[in-house]
């Protein structure tokens, strides 16, 4: 278990830069999740903080210890892949054992760690079989003792439940988290679903083309996202263009967005007279007949363009004057009201806490 | 991404700089040597070779019967494909023998058996004559080397296009029935060419190997000029001399099954089709006459495939005088003789066999396992460098190794060290080939766990890589053993003095028409193929063919 530290980690490809000066503090004990879509350079990270790739600069610390220059060998990691990687020709137990033979531990000692971390994750009984011999979930489980049972400084996972189907990769992430508490290891978490880093997570890293874009809790990301890039990768977001007319005082801005005037959180970077971006979550957004004066701050006039009914919510595609289109949910049992129908006009009433970040 | 460059970086350097020393600079002497005169760089060789009628006429039978050759295989080999492919019948799983009998029995006992019973005192010959009065056609000459390579040679389009059929998508088909097309009309305008190209490549590989065909030629060519035998002559000929015809000979060679190859690559491997998902359709079971019909074709291949077997073994056992084999009678003179008195060929062939496979297995696991997983500039130059052994006839391999190590800093000309050089050189883009294969499947995840796990890169090669290789390896083991044993073509250039071995020995006693040591001879080298290979696939349960 381990504090890991990334400085300045650079990585280019030719001329393709993966991973552009990131810098990253992970505490010892975290579950900590890089999320990022593909192609945003986060399993290279991972990659990079397990020593199969080497950054082109920069520094990677585990406790302080810098390991840059040490072979992956030496590092002391538990690795889980995508693709579990078990070996074919031998069985779970020889699997899982694998890592402490290879440290030279004694036939007794190898053989109680084995038992327990298998019994640890519900293998006990298959001992004997091989990898083939498994089920999807099982394989996952293998995969995961093996890593585990070598009391790593760092337990790294590379998308490890994108190839179990939907059910499983809920009750896999319990397990999952389970185990990580259970040992307090250091675990990072590669994935491009928000809702399995949301619900792992203590802290997240929302990558953008070899860029942090963000770090922090859970939280954080949704309800204060930087920037339009984070806000639209967490959750679902209307991203809208406003422009931005002044300060309105406590951290509040007023914008105008298609003839209406909106008074909105401001972040720390957007000024008035500049351009920029309304962030506002479609379950936050209040739809009702149209019955608002004109004029009336944060209430946006238009008319219903299309419904979507799911049952437990409807979601509404409002269109607002002639350019813009915003997105708004409601759910059924908060408030009896009928359905909207498309083509009657309404008001969409968008809550001061809304973002409104720079372009 | 490699961290350091050792020790993948030197195992390539090694590997390349054992190929260079080994097929490029014996090549590059063999092209030096045919462009060589009195003064420095000539063209006599060549000036010769295209003033010379006989030469001419050698390179235009060898085209022919190439041409013929391969014309008759696929005749064979592409019906009899569609059958097993696609219909089941009694008899059936005889087939799956029929590449066995390729493995096992070497061309120079094909070629021999097929004399004693074809020949001027086979016994089928001599069975017709006197009962019959009537008289065979010689069966040296063209009619004897087309009907024994066909025999030879058609289990490699048979295989190709047996797999192809295999993976063939049925859905194809029946898109095209269900657009108004027969079911006839659908093989000869779907199935057919879709899997043409894949018949192709693999006539073309027929092709190359009866240019470069050594015993069947030169035991039924009857003095009819060809590019092998002529190469070999001029070899012979020129011992002691200046070995300009016989690298000019051996550059003829080259050139032809080089511009083969390339077409090969270059416009008919492209067309492979690859099928998106393969779900051949099912074997339609008949029965009566088609039924009675399909096992009897079967049944005569498997027969004519195996018969060589019967006819050496029956001869090894029997009495026999000169080229006569006294049919029917008893005795352990000849075997007896192989064993005691003439028992040095056997330990030579055990010797180099086992050197050579064990060197070349090992050299092979290396080589693809750089040249799949650690690529890089160098081990593409490496992955060219094993594919040109493919180029080189057996003769040809084995005059260039004569001529590069025949004197200078390193002679190996006449020592054990060259024959296995020999064996390890022909052998090695297909135990690299095969050994590749599996590679392609091991993710590069499964090394990554195992040193994530605290295992170094090389042991991991060894604890993770090879084991999961160990299927394919052994297969390649078990077909690198059976030819290193039948080799003739190149050994038979390379040997001296101590070094003769079962295959030269063989053709030797057939040279100088003694048929009775020849079969105690061959029936001892099928016992030493056969039973380490069966006693291997038992004990290791190794799948020798993808498709059975």
């Amino acid at each position: 278990m381990a504090a890991i530290t990334i400085s300045k980690v650079s990585k280019a490809y030719g001329k393709a830069a993966v991973l552009q000066g990131v810098e990253l503090a992970i505490e010892n004990g975290t579950f900590f999740t890089l999320l990022g879509p593909s192609g945003c350079g986060k399993t290279t990270l991972l990659r990079t903080i397990a020593g199969f790739i080497s950054p082109d600069t920069g520094k990677i610390l585990f406790d302080g210890e810098d390991v840059t220059r040490v072979p992956v060998h030496r590092r002391d990691i538990g690795m889980v892949f995508q693709d579990y990687a078990l070996f074919p020709d031998k069985t779970v137990f020889a699997n899982v054992a694998y890592g402490l033979r290879a440290r030279g531990h004694d036939r007794s000692t190898v053989e109680k760690s084995v038992a327990a971390h298998l019994d640890r994750v519900g293998l006990a009984h298959l001992g004997d079989r091989y990898p083939a011999e498994l089920s999807g979930g099982q394989r996952q489980r293998a995969a995961l003792a093996r890593a585990l049972v070598i009391r790593p400084r760092v337990l790294l996972m590379d998308e490890p439940l994108s190839n179990l189907d939907a059910k499983l990769r809920v009750t896999m992430r319990e397990t999952i988290l389970d185990l990580q508490r259970a040992s307090r290891t250091t675990t990072i978490f590669v994935t491009h679903d928000q809702e399995e880093a949301l619900s792992m997570s203590d802290r997240i890293a929302i990558l953008d083309r070899g860029v942090i874009a963000q770090v922090g809790t859970p939280e954080d990301l949704y309800e204060r996202p930087a920037n339009a890039y984070v806000a639209d990768f967490i959750g679902a977001a209307n991203v809208l263009p406003v422009r931005i007319l002044r300060a309105a005082g406590e951290g509040h801005v007023i914008a105008a967005i298609a003839g209406h005037e909106l008074c909105c959180l401001g972040s720390g970077t957007a000024r008035g007279g500049e351009d920029g971006k309304l962030i506002a979550r479609p379950e936050l957004l209040v739809l009702g007949e149209a019955e608002a004066a004109p004029g009336t701050p944060n209430v946006l006039k238009g008319q219903v363009a299309r419904r979507q009914y799911l049952g437990a919510r409807t979601v509404y595609t409002v269109r607002i004057g002639n350019e813009l289109t915003i997105t708004a949910e409601r759910h059924a049992g908060a408030t009896h009201q009928p359905l909207l129908a498309p083509g009657q006009p309404v008001d969409v009433v968008v809550p001061r806490t809304s973002r409104v970040v720079a372009a | 991404m490699r961290q350091r460059i050792l020790p993948w970086g030197a195992l390539t350097t090694l590997c390349i700089a054992i190929n260079a020393l080994f097929v490029l600079f014996p090549l590059l002497t063999l092209v030096g040597n045919s462009f060589s005169g009195a003064d420095g760089i000539g063209f006599d060789g060549l000036a010769r070779f295209l003033a010379t009628p006989d030469y001419l006429r050698g390179l235009r039978n060898t085209v022919v019967l190439g041409v013929a050759v391969t014309v008759a295989a696929t005749l064979v080999g592409v019906p009899f494909a569609y059958i097993v492919a696609r219909y089941d019948f009694p008899l059936k799983n005889f087939v799956a023998l029929l590449p066995v009998a390729t493995i096992i029995i070497p061309e120079v006992i094909t070629c021999q058996s097929w004399l004693l019973v074809l020949g001027n005192n086979g016994f089928v010959t001599k069975a017709l004559r006197d009962s019959a009065g009537i008289e065979l056609p010689s069966f040296y000459g063209w009619g004897g080397m087309i009907f024994v390579m066909t025999l030879v040679y058609y289990t490699y389009i048979y295989l190709g296009t047996l797999a192809a059929l295999r993976g063939f998508d049925g859905q194809l088909e029946e898109a095209s029935r269900s657009l108004g097309r027969t079911p006839v009309e659908t093989v000869f305008r779907v199935v057919i060419p879709t899997v043409a190209p894949a018949i192709l490549v693999n006539a073309m590989v027929v092709f190359t190997l009866v240019v470069g065909n050594f015993a069947v030629s030169i035991i039924l060519g009857n003095r009819i000029p060809l590019l092998s035998i002529q190469t070999y002559n001029a070899f012979v000929n020129e011992m002691g001399g200046s070995p300009v015809m016989q690298s000019t000979l051996s550059l003829v060679m080259i050139t032809l099954v080089a511009i083969v190859l390339f077409v090969q690559k270059r416009f008919v491997e492209r067309r492979l089709v690859q099928m998106a998902q393969g779900r051949a359709p099912a074997a339609v079971r008949v029965a009566s006459w088609r039924g009675m019909a399909f096992a009897g074709l079967v049944l005569v291949v498997v027969l004519l495939s195996f018969l060589p077997l019967v006819t050496v073994f029956v001869a090894a056992f029997s009495e026999s005088r000169g080229p006569l084999v006294r049919w029917g009678t008893f005795s352990l003179a000849g075997i007896e003789r192989a064993l005691t008195a003439g028992v040095d060929p056997i330990l030579n062939s055990l010797k180099f066999a086992s050197v050579a496979t064990a060197a070349g297995i090992a050299f092979a696991v290396l080589a693809s396992y750089l040249i799949v997983k650690k690529r890089s500039a160098a081990t593409q130059a490496l992955d060219y460098l094993v594919v040109l052994p493919l180029t080189i006839s057996g003769t040809v391999l084995g005059i260039a190794l004569v001529q590069a190590f025949n004197s200078g800093s390193m002679v190996l000309t006449g020592t054990a060290l060259i024959m296995i050089v020999t064996y390890v050189v022909r052998r090695m883009p297909f135990s690299i080939r095969s050994a590749a294969s599996s590679l392609y499947n091991i993710p590069d995840s499964l090394e990554e766990a195992s040193i994530s796990l605290g295992v170094p890169p090389l042991k991991t090669f060894l604890k993770v890589v090879v084991p999961v290789m160990w299927a394919s390896v052994a297969s390649a083991f078990v077909l690198m053993w059976a030819s290193t044993l039948s080799e003739l073509s190149a050994s038979i250039v390379v040997y001296g003095g101590g070094l003769e071995t079962l295959p030269i020995a063989i053709f030797r006693q057939v040279d100088s028409g003694r048929m009775g040591p020849a079969s105690a001879y061959a029936a001892v080298l099928v016992v030493l193929i056969v039973v380490p290979i069966a006693l291997s696939v038992k004990l290791l349960r190794i799948r020798l063919f993808a498709t059975k």
